[in-house]
């Protein structure tokens, strides 16, 4: 496989907290994903994983490097910042970006004033510029993929962790990405309703989504994952076939983490 | 020494009329301002969160000055100062419309950020990755959260703007207290005049708090359960 959908080079990413709190948060991290292939990222908490999803869809656009998804490569030197109509190119480049690669996150980010149908069809309409009738049934659609079709009408503060996430994996897919982003898409929920929605991201994967998941499920990892990042401390410490990095992991980092989770 | 009060209830009779019309004023003009003040305070709020430096600074200037000062300088100001510095004349009524929308739209601002600053910053980062803009979140997504969280503040500020309308009858509107005032010195009847419009600014008061009681369950009623 050398179809490659997303590549990452040499990613920084400093968060400032004041003047003599400044954190690294991402270092030098490269990355490659292959067309429908599954990746999980695992490493302890401000290890980086999140921060590595978010630098992908420059929701925080990384410090230094670039990311080149489906033949355009985005970088923070190239925002134009003067020149207005060319700043206003780049966020046009930008929104397309981000249609292509949906994200789940790990407190669902549900639009609260929205029904569940609505939280669907909105992006559709006000992003693709969809037909209102069009995106509800796709709306439907998706809505039907994960189980939930009959909660179309309900409003988010009305669904279980379960249900809302099952939503927010369909809000992503109504716009039909070519790469999902899941961050840590099940540590909110009730231990009872985790398995269900990790079936729906299994379903998703076999039926050759490319993912990204940051995930502490190493169940899910074992399973599903195709290859398996360990971070630490910003950077990419260990990776490879996911079976094999868990079994047999090289680092004495990540065997002391897997140590202590498992 | 004590000086009987002659109470005369009756002359509330012949007086209600002229306090009718001046409550229609009262309510027209605060109307007015509420309006402008709401659409004029978005603005400066606008400007406030602005990317520029600049234009942050003026709009953070603004809504110092306007919040500075009582509403009472501010209607001399702009009837008798600015009326007579640069020479436009406004009617008493416009000067105090003026007057309530520059003080009050300075809060409303700040009402505006804090309840934009409110809302789940989960929620720009999801309209972000679903591919909208900045222009298209907020109209979608950003706003009609953020209405939901400001309405108590706006209905007690609109509470506040009928309260304090009664301050520019000092410029000779014929709103409710103005009305009030002339039938004071007319009828010698104070007591039972001024206690009788406390009774209408109540009413008007109560109404209002019984909309806005309502306006809050209707907006809110999915987030309730």
């Amino acid at each position: 496989m050398t179809d490659s959908i997303i590549e990452a080079r040499g990613l920084n990413k400093w968060f400032h907290r004041g003047h003599a709190n400044e954190h690294h948060a991402l270092r030098d991290v490269d990355l490659t994903v292959q067309k429908g292939e599954v990746l999980v990222v695992i490493g302890p908490s401000g290890s980086g994983k999140s921060t590595l999803l978010r630098c992908l869809n420059f929701l925080a656009p990384p410090e230094t490097g670039s990311v080149t998804f489906l033949g355009l490569t985005l970088t923070r030197e190239n925002l134009p910042r003067f020149d207005v109509s060319a700043r206003l190119a780049y966020e046009k480049r930008l929104r397309h970006f981000r249609t292509q690669m949906g994200m789940v996150f790990q407190h669902f980010n549900l639009f609260p004033h929205m029904t569940a149908l609505d939280n669907v069809a909105a992006a559709p309409v006000r992003v693709l510029g969809m037909s209102r009738s069009d995106a509800r049934a796709r709306a439907v659609e998706e809505l039907e993929r994960v189980g939930i079709a009959d909660k179309a009408k309900s409003y988010p503060s009305q669904l279980s962790g379960g249900q809302k996430q099952r939503v927010a994996i369909a809000r992503a897919l109504a716009m039909q990405p070519q790469l999902m982003l899941f961050d840590e898409a099940t540590s909110a929920l009730d231990p009872e309703l985790i398995g269900g929605v990790l079936e729906e991201m299994k379903k998703l994967a076999e039926g050759g989504m490319t993912m990204i998941v940051v995930t502490h499920e190493m169940g899910f990892a074992r399973e599903v994952g195709d290859r398996l990042i360990f971070m630490d401390g910003g950077h990419i410490i260990e990776q490879g076939a996911a079976r094999d990095v868990l079994a047999d992991p090289q680092k004495e980092r990540t065997r002391e983490f897997l140590r202590a989770i498992l | 020494m004590t000086v009987a009060y002659a109470f005369q209830w009756s002359v509330l009779r012949p007086a209600i009329g002229e306090l009718w019309h001046g409550l229609r004023i009262t309510l027209e003009l605060s109307a007015a301002s509420l309006v402008l003040a709401l659409t004029l305070g978005l603005v400066v709020a606008l400007l406030r969160m602005s990317s520029l430096r600049v234009v942050r600074a003026a709009a953070y200037v603004y809504i110092q000055v306007f919040r500075a000062l009582s509403l009472y300088i501010y209607v001399l100001w702009i009837y008798f100062g600015i009326a007579g510095a640069v020479g436009i004349n406004l009617s008493p009524l416009t000067a105090g419309v003026v007057a309530l929308t520059v003080l009050n739209s300075a809060y409303m601002a700040e009402i505006y950020r804090s309840a934009l600053g409110a809302v789940d910053p989960g929620q720009h980062e999801a309209a972000a990755s679903l591919g909208f803009g900045r222009v298209r979140a907020f109209a979608t997504v950003i706003s009609p959260q953020a209405i939901r969280i400001a309405v108590p503040s706006l209905v007690n500020q609109f509470v506040d703007i009928v309260k304090d309308s009664s301050i520019i009858a000092i410029i000779g509107t014929s709103d409710l207290f103005g009305v009030t005032n002339r039938l004071v010195s007319y009828y010698r009847a104070p007591f039972e005049l001024y206690t009788l419009v406390a009774f209408f600014y109540l009413s008007v008061v109560l109404v209002i708090s019984a909309l806005a009681t309502f306006l809050e369950r209707r907006l809110q009623r999915h987030l309730l359960l």
